[in-house]
């Protein structure tokens, strides 16, 4: 049976971990020129679940406005990340910290190898998963593009794994589409592109390939106007995932007119 | 008595429960967690905790990152 635009313009949604989401972007919170214009741009995204991150309070800046005056978290789910850690214990240590706010259980959890690729360290990253899974938490893995490691990471309990389009902060987009094909097709639980991406078809090119969503932060924060970009970037989304449902045309090497044959 | 807060030591007056440091210090005890000799404290027992000589007090917070 067709569907109508009625029933396209209802967003289909996922799960992570029994949790349903409609948005299939999913948006940092760092580097914007303010809290006011993060704000903004949350809110112009259409995002449901946003990354913080957890830091020392600065004790020098007593009674000034923190993170959780701009975000409310009855509005979005939150996802404290890893971010800075280099090996499971740290990361352990961080994700108990974000818990103990008893905000959120989500943990994107992030374990680096080195400060110059910011590529993750495989071993420490199965490490921390097994452990994070075992203790309740809701684990969703950064981690490369290799099939082999995301299935690993699937194994150990991961609830989404989440391979880089390509390194985090660069722009670069989607480097390999074929490692994020045969991704796809290997793993049950969600797959999500997590950084890289830096313009709006990138985006679409990431939802184009069937991955569930697409976790970002530079590309807005950082764009000319972040504003524009977060509504582009909730565009680039959605067109991204229709056009994966829709299915595309196959590519081929010769013409073919959309014109009837001439016959008069 | 000397705590070291945030890796910064720090002189006080007379004893504080760690929910008092968080007064003094002028901190949002909503929105921060804290760790005391590496050991997440919730927020109910903070009051009943009496912090000691040289205890090393971690006093985190949520901010921007992706």
């Amino acid at each position: 049976m067709a569907t109508t635009l009625k029933q396209i313009q209802d967003q289909d949604s996922y799960q992570i971990n029994g949790k349903t989401f409609t948005s299939r972007l999913l948006v940092g919170t760092g580097k914007y020129p303010t809290n006011e214009s993060m704000a903004e741009c949350l809110e112009a995204s259409g995002t449901e679940i946003v990354t913080v991150a957890l830091r020392r309070v600065n004790l020098d800046s007593k009674g000034e406005k923190t993170l959780l005056d701009f975000i409310d978290p009855e509005k979005y789910t939150l996802l404290p990340n890893t971010a800075g850690c280099y090996s499971a214990e740290e990361a352990i240590r961080v994700a108990h910290l974000a818990r103990a706010t008893g905000i959120s259980d989500f943990v994107k959890l992030e374990v680096l190898h080195d400060e110059k690729t910011l590529l993750p360290d495989p071993i420490e990253t199965l490490e921390a998963t097994k452990i994070l899974v075992k203790e309740g938490f809701t684990v969703m893995t950064y981690t490369s593009d290799d099939p082999v490691m995301a299935q690993k990471l699937e194994q150990a309990g991961a609830h989404a794994v989440m391979p880089a389009g390509s390194p985090i902060g660069s722009g670069q987009g989607v480097l390999n589409p074929n490692n994020i094909r045969i991704i796809l097709e290997k793993l049950k639980c969600p797959v999500l592109i997590d950084a890289g991406v830096g313009s709006a078809s990138d985006v679409a090119i990431a939802m184009e390939l069937g991955v569930v969503a697409v976790l970002l932060n530079t590309a807005i924060a950082h764009a000319k106007d972040p504003l524009k970009m977060a509504y582009a970037m909730k565009n680039a989304t959605e067109a991204g995932r229709l056009s994966y449902l829709a299915g595309r045309i196959p590519k081929k090497l010769y013409a073919q007119a959309s014109t009837p044959q001439k016959d008069f | 008595m000397k705590l070291i807060v945030n890796g910064e030591t720090k002189n006080f007056g007379q004893p504080l429960t760690l929910e008092q440091l968080i007064q003094q210090l002028g901190v949002r005890r909503e929105t921060v967690v804290a760790e005391v000799n590496r050991k997440i404290v919730p927020m109910d027992q903070r009051g009943g905790l009496n912090l000691s000589e040289n205890d090393q007090i971690e006093l985190i917070q949520f901010v921007g990152g992706g």
